[in-house]
């Protein structure tokens, strides 16, 4: 079933000219280990923008910091206009989506009952929920238990959480991986829309190919550091 | 130098001369009627439990102020006060022990005080415990801060758990309503001379605790200041020819 | 604390009660864990019904406060690092998070008080004294030692040790619930007030949701 992205919620909107995510030389030490240095970093509206780099370069760790999950350990920077190092961040977490490797579904609620718990707490209706999941193709799947569900069902359904909730910043670390081509379509169409209502999208992935024909740009982490 | 020489030194000087003070003073006073020479464990038991309470409300003190003010000094302090704390708690533990015996025939017995202040001695146990799990200064300093605001929970009521329970266990010998039991004045006076040198003890400890924390800060703040390879370096280009 | 705090602490509940009635931890492993205990206890110290009925009373509180950990630390700790963040990134204040979470151990954790407790008095031969203030301890242990859980819970989430290290800073801690829980009881059996006694872990249940509300943000930073 080709899954249809013109219902359930969308990216709002972020007016102003500044730029939705500014990392000025920021760096990520976690423990003894420095994971980034001297990152600089502008993503404006309307940007989709590809992270590339070799396995361990850092750039789960960049999404986090852009998710404002992790605070710099050096540098400054601000995310939807809240510095990273204040309890601003918690006022912005809302706008930001971000699908990482693993799904961050409980495995032992269905489909739907993931959704409306994300809907209870994020203030959406719970009408939503099933109506992302029939947007994302697994309309016929909202009672079935998460941990059932294989890795592409459950990527769908934090799909379908980015669909119901208004965001303006997205984080996406390998989209496309266990997805079939049909929801492969829906992630390209996510990007898009979100772009187009004035968010911005950062998209890690080793396709290079197919993310540099979606992208406005691409960064490289080497060296701890963006180029 | 030598200013600076004298300046490390006077802890140990201090700790000495008091101590010094301390157990003449203990000597000299008179054996007690009924415990006779027994009673002068006393001398360094109830001092060892009042610097337990005191270190502890210090790590109480120090946790507090890390939270407010996300300033390591403070972690720092209460730090050293829960090491310096669990020794002396361990110290007056065994040191009851050793008087209980002969006076009450057993070792242990599960008396109200003795058994809280084991207790206390595993919450310290196990901030220290905590304290050991976590590499980051930082994320260190604030784990075991709210856990030293948590442990501090138990030391009022350790001290009031006699008044509640009425056990076998002395009342509290100096801080009671009516004043304190002891009535010989060398008793008294040996014993809040005690006090004092075990306090003293107890500064001097942590100054010199403190210092050492602080060096093994400094340590890892220059460790950290100097450029290493960021992790993602030790990823290279694989090389199946390399195997064969 | 606004309607909004309320609201996605309940929605922590409702989703906590479920993963636990999928699961079936509480129900079907710490429950009977418990009831084995005190079944074991008279295996080891004597079966004599005097003796039993003595120690009957102390032996359940001690398994409360023992076992109890295991439930609070479970609903606590078992958030893998994706879920934690995507919870975050749905705007889940950490206040309200440990506000949940707590709530819903302190609901399994009075499950449990309930269902070991009958195995208690059948195996012990406990005389239940004083139902209305039996219950208000009852509710008043499961809601600390449910904090306290929760509490410990994230202050070693993502440490080197993890949960291995709840049950020691938790035990101890619990001691004042436990010593308020048992001369409770002993007060009610002997007819005394026992308003000390229930003041004093409602003191220690207060500190500890204070201390968890306020230090849930800088907790989740580190």
């Amino acid at each position: 079933m080709i899954p249809d992205t013109s219902s359930g919620g969308g990216g709002s909107p972020t007016t102003g000219g500044d730029p939705l995510v500014k990392l000025d030389g920021v760096g990520v030490r976690i423990g003894s280990t420095q994971i980034l240095r001297d990152v600089d970093l502008e993503i404006s509206a309307g940007e989709v923008v590809g992270l590339f780099g070799a396995n361990g370069a850092g750039k789960t760790t960049a999404l986090r910091l852009m998710a404002t999950l992790i605070r710099p350990s050096q540098g400054t920077g601000t995310v939807l206009g809240a510095d990273l190092t204040s309890q601003e961040r918690y006022d912005v977490r809302r706008r930001i989506g971000m699908i990482g490797h693993t799904p961050g579904i409980f495995p032992e609620l269905t489909l739907g009952e993931n959704l409306r718990y994300a809907a209870r707490v994020a203030g959406v209706p719970p009408e939503r929920a099933d109506e992302a999941l029939v947007a994302v193709g697994l309309g016929g799947a909202i009672d079935r238990r998460a941990g059932a569900s294989s890795h592409g069902m459950q990527r769908r359904t934090e799909f379908a959480r980015e669909l119901m909730i208004d965001r303006s910043l997205l984080l996406l670390d390998e989209p496309h991986s266990a997805l079939d081509r049909d929801a492969v379509d829906l992630v390209e169409g996510l990007i898009a829309r979100t772009a187009e209502e004035g968010g911005a999208v950062v998209v890690v992935s080793h396709d290079r190919d197919r993310i540099n024909k979606i992208a406005s740009r691409s960064v490289e982490i080497q060296g701890g550091t963006l180029s | 130098m030598q200013a600076q020489t004298r300046n490390r030194q006077w802890p140990w000087v201090a700790i000495v001369l008091s101590l010094a003070v301390a157990f003449t003073l203990s000597m000299v006073s008179p054996a007690d009627s009924v415990q006779g020479d027994l009673v002068r464990i006393m001398y360094v038991h109830v001092p060892a439990a009042w610097l337990a309470y005191l270190a502890f409300f210090v790590t109480f003190v120090g946790s507090v102020g890390y939270l407010i003010t996300k300033d390591l000094r403070w972690d720092r302090i209460a730090a050293a006060s829960a090491e310096i704390g669990v020794y002396f708690t361990g110290l007056a533990i065994a040191l009851g022990m050793i008087w209980a015996k002969p006076t009450w025939g057993v070792w242990w017995t599960w008396d109200a005080r003795l058994t809280l202040t084991a207790i206390m001695f595993f919450v310290y146990l196990g901030y220290l415990a905590l304290r050991r799990t976590t590499d980051d200064p930082v994320v260190r300093a604030g784990r075991s801060s709210v856990l030293g605001v948590l442990g501090a929970l138990q030391i009022p009521l350790v001290h009031f758990s006699v008044v509640w329970w009425r056990t076998l266990h002395q009342p509290p010998s100096l801080v009671r309503p009516d004043g304190p039991a002891i009535q010989d004045p060398l008793m008294l006076t040996a014993l809040i001379v005690g006090v004092l040198a075990f306090t003293v003890v107890y500064g001097s400890l942590m100054v010199k605790r403190i210092e050492l924390i602080k060096l093994d800060d400094r340590k890892v703040a220059i460790e950290q200041s100097i450029e290493r390879p960021v992790a993602g370096e030790a990823v290279t280009v694989p090389d199946l020819g390399a195997s064969s | 604390m606004t309607t909004g705090f309320w609201h996605q602490a309940a929605a922590v509940v409702h989703r906590d009660l479920l993963r636990e009635r999928r699961r079936g931890d509480v129900l079907w492993i710490t429950i009977p864990f418990g009831a084995i205990a005190l079944l074991l206890v008279p295996l080891a110290v004597g079966t004599d019904a005097i003796l039993l009925r003595q120690i009957g009373p102390g032996m359940y509180w001690v398994i409360v406060m023992l076992f109890g950990v295991l439930v609070s630390v479970g609903k606590a700790s078992n958030e893998t690092l994706p879920q934690q963040d995507a919870s975050a990134l749905l705007g889940l204040d950490p206040a309200s998070g440990f506000v949940g979470r707590a709530t819903s151990a302190t609901l399994l954790l009075l499950i449990f008080e309930m269902v070991v407790g009958v195995v208690a008095v059948g195996l012990y031969d406990i005389s239940i004294i004083g139902i209305p203030w039996l219950i208000v301890t009852l509710i008043i242990v499961a809601i600390g030692l449910a904090l306290l859980g929760t509490l410990t819970g994230s202050i070693v989430n993502s440490t080197s040790a993890g949960t291995a290290l709840v049950p020691l800073l938790v035990a101890p801690l619990s001691v004042p619930l436990l010593l308020g829980a048992t001369q409770s009881y002993e007060g009610l059996r002997l007819g005394h007030s026992i308003l000390s006694w229930v003041l004093l872990m409602v003191a220690v249940v207060l500190i500890v949701a204070i201390i968890g509300v306020l230090t849930a943000r800088p907790l989740q930073e580190m």
